[in-house]
């Protein structure tokens, strides 16, 4: 797996979000992207998946074009956005479940490895509360636990560490360093640096 | 690629500056001849006198609103499918005009609906569905305005436009049929204009002068909506300086 | 798979009875406000209650039809759908029929309670209900489109609906002269099977539809 980003440029409202961006990420690497609020961190993230457009540049996955139709970039992609993509009329276990709608890689009839997830980040006793009632920290330890069902290669992950605590920051990046282990490319935008705690690391720094 | 993209929106720019003048003084001169020519030097018409010569405004007006919902829906095509920016600009842009012609054509003809139907309004298939279009028209301008990014906006227009288009069709037929299930006797439908030379070739040159008007309007509104997405950018800059 | 999807929009609506009984509710609130305005006449009624049903009808799939993707693009759920590595368009096509189910198929149950009260002729009113039955899903996937295009909008109210009615149209005039040619005693088979040609149509395309409209009103 190899992500590649050449000279990409995206505009938003005549404003130029970034510019020129450039970066490659080969296996086992992990990209920290980091700026102040409201520099296009999640903008550059939402470009890699395709949610948005580039206005000039390119994003090669494994040398081909995610802008190309013939490209299946996403089988190997996973996103968890800032929004958690968790449905509030759903409980734990059934947000979890209904991931294997949108992802062919998770097992479909894993009732213990969607237990195992929720015990992982600690959540496995809200399993029957309704998405609604959880804390924003558990709603994104929810949203978070796909992480462990899905067995995507890259990780694309926007503010994976806001709103959790200490423990499940250390879980976390626990998590991120057995994905690097197995060769998966993880890129992750954060305005704390926790660079320390992880190994071949990239900074993608980004500025207004 | 993308340098190739804005050359050509620039290039567009310069180059139409002086054609655009032009053409609309053209138009013009144009335009006052066929009114000429078809208020006073075409016959009079034996069944309806000289009422039916509003046919040369309203006619090529009511071919030109459909023209333009076709022109918009094609660039629109090109632009979402091949992402060529001047075509985004140009499908947009074709809209507040089309929705002009089809004003014009609705106008025009409550007044020629006056001496032949005796009221201003009849809901006959063609005006009904010329009011339609009308809606179509103003449901495309209105999202298009709604949208803060206007790129995002063209391309959500585009694509209602493409739509639009494959329901047009559709809704004329519907709305003929509609309309002759409900042929009260009160309304007598007006006949056809007796297709004699001398009444066809005016309203074929205006058709022709309405066109004119049309590209003399889109280029200059296309100038316009370059001028606003380009605003920004350094060649505008350069430009407004020299 | 197809199961499990199903279950799962079946959990929703049953979460959410409100969103089942509200539009029919709403339905005969608008109903019985015809009368009022327009005075009990029987023969007035005998003539426009096609009219007015579908009238009512066309409301109510618009309101139930607007925010039809508003919750999910707030919690993230759309970016799901377009990040998806499966086709999503299997789960837009089950919501769709899911919300034409909760909505549409309450009202069209009800219909023959509409009958009784402005005492409509069994014939009548079996071909509303057959044109409401093929009908209605077409407003509702075309309402459907209108709040996809509307999306990326901070709000909407009354937008969608601007949009969307002209694209309504042939749907209400073929309905509404099927009723007029039954109550008249003239052949109506023409008219539904353009309805449900209409139908068979746009509910296949519908779905590859709304993905590339969600595409282009997420991206912003």
């Amino acid at each position: 797996m190899e992500i590649l980003v050449n000279s990409a440029t995206c505009y938003k409202n005549n404003n130029i979000i970034f510019k020129n961006a450039n970066i490659i990420l080969d296996n086992s690497e992990i990209c920290i992207v980091m700026g102040p609020n409201g520099c296009g961190k999640t903008t550059f993230i939402k470009c890699l998946c395709k949610i948005e457009n580039l206005d000039s540049g390119h994003i090669l996955i494994d040398n081909i074009n995610i802008q190309d139709r013939k490209s299946n970039y996403l089988d190997n992609i996973i996103y968890i956005g800032h929004k958690n993509s968790l449905n509030d009329d759903l409980t734990v276990t059934e947000n979890l479940e209904y991931l294997g709608a949108f992802d062919q890689t998770v097992n479909k009839n894993s009732v213990n490895k969607i237990k195992d997830a929720m015990e992982y980040f600690d959540i496995y006793k809200y399993k029957d509360f309704m998405v609604s009632e959880l804390s924003e920290g558990n709603k994104k330890k929810t949203s978070l636990a796909r992480l462990i069902l899905s067995q995507k290669k890259i990780w694309l992950l926007d503010e994976p560490l806001s709103f959790l605590d200490e423990i499940a920051v250390k879980n976390l990046i626990n998590l991120f360093s057995k994905h690097q282990k197995i060769g998966g490319i993880i890129v992750a935008s954060s305005h704390y640096d926790f660079s320390d705690d992880v190994d071949n690391f990239k900074f993608f720094k980004m500025e207004n | 690629m993308n340098i190739s993209k804005i050359a050509n929106l620039k290039f567009f720019y310069t180059k139409t500056r002086k054609i655009s003048s032009f053409l609309s003084a053209f138009t013009l001169i144009l335009f006052c001849i066929g009114i000429y020519w078809g208020l006073f030097i075409a016959p009079t018409d034996y069944l309806q006198g000289n009422s039916y010569r509003i046919m040369y405004v309203h006619v090529p007006a009511a071919w030109l609103s459909m023209q333009t919902y076709m022109i918009m829906a094609a660039t629109g095509f090109i632009a979402l499918v091949w992402k060529i920016k001047i075509m985004e600009i140009a499908s947009i842009q074709c809209a507040p005009i089309g929705a002009f012609f089809t004003i014009i054509a609705l106008v025009t003809g409550m007044v020629w609906g006056k001496p032949t139907w005796g009221t201003y309004w009849v809901w006959d298939a063609r005006l009904t569905s010329e009011l339609i279009l009308l809606f179509l028209y103003i449901g495309i301008m209105v999202l298009y305005s709604a949208y803060s990014d206007k790129r995002q906006a063209i391309k959500i227009t585009s694509l209602l436009a493409i739509i639009g288009l494959i329901n047009i069709p559709i809704i004329h037929y519907s709305v003929e049929w509609w309309n002759t299930l409900h042929q009260g006797p009160t309304v007598t439908k007006f006949e056809k204009p007796s297709a004699h030379i001398t009444m066809l070739l005016p309203l074929l040159y205006m058709f022709f002068v309405f066109n004119m008007y049309f590209l003399s309007i889109l280029i200059k509104r296309m100038r316009f909506g370059i001028y606003m997405r380009e605003k920004n950018n350094k060649w505008m800059e350069e430009l407004k300086n020299d | 798979m197809i199961k499990n999807l199903i279950k799962k929009e079946l959990i929703l609506y049953f979460r959410n009875l409100n969103n089942v009984f509200l539009p029919l509710i709403f339905f005969f609130l608008i109903i019985s406000i015809f009368p009022l305005v327009l005075g009990p006449d029987k023969l007035l009624f005998d003539n426009i209650i096609p009219g007015v049903i579908w009238i009512t009808a066309i409301l109510t799939t618009l309101l139930s039809s607007n925010n039809f993707f508003r919750d999910d693009y707030n919690n993230g759920v759309i970016e799901m759908y377009l990040t998806s590595s499966t086709g999503v368009e299997l789960i837009l096509f089950l919501r769709i029929i899911a919300c034409w189910l909760f909505t549409c198929l309450p009202i069209i149950l009800f219909m023959p309670l509409v009958s009784l009260l402005f005492d409509i002729s069994f014939e009548d009113s079996f071909v509303i209900l057959i044109t409401l039955l093929m009908g209605t899903p077409i407003l509702i996937s075309i309402g459907i489109f209108g709040s996809a295009l509307t999306l990326g909008l901070a709000r909407n109210n009354i937008l969608t609906p601007i949009i969307v009615i002209p694209f309504y149209i042939p749907v209400l005039i073929f309905s509404a002269s099927a009723i007029d040619s039954v109550s008249l005693g003239l052949p109506y088979d023409m008219q539904l099977f353009i309805l449900m040609a209409l139908l068979f149509l746009i509910l296949p395309i519908m779905p590859y539809l709304l993905k590339y409209t969600l595409e282009l009103s997420i991206n912003n």
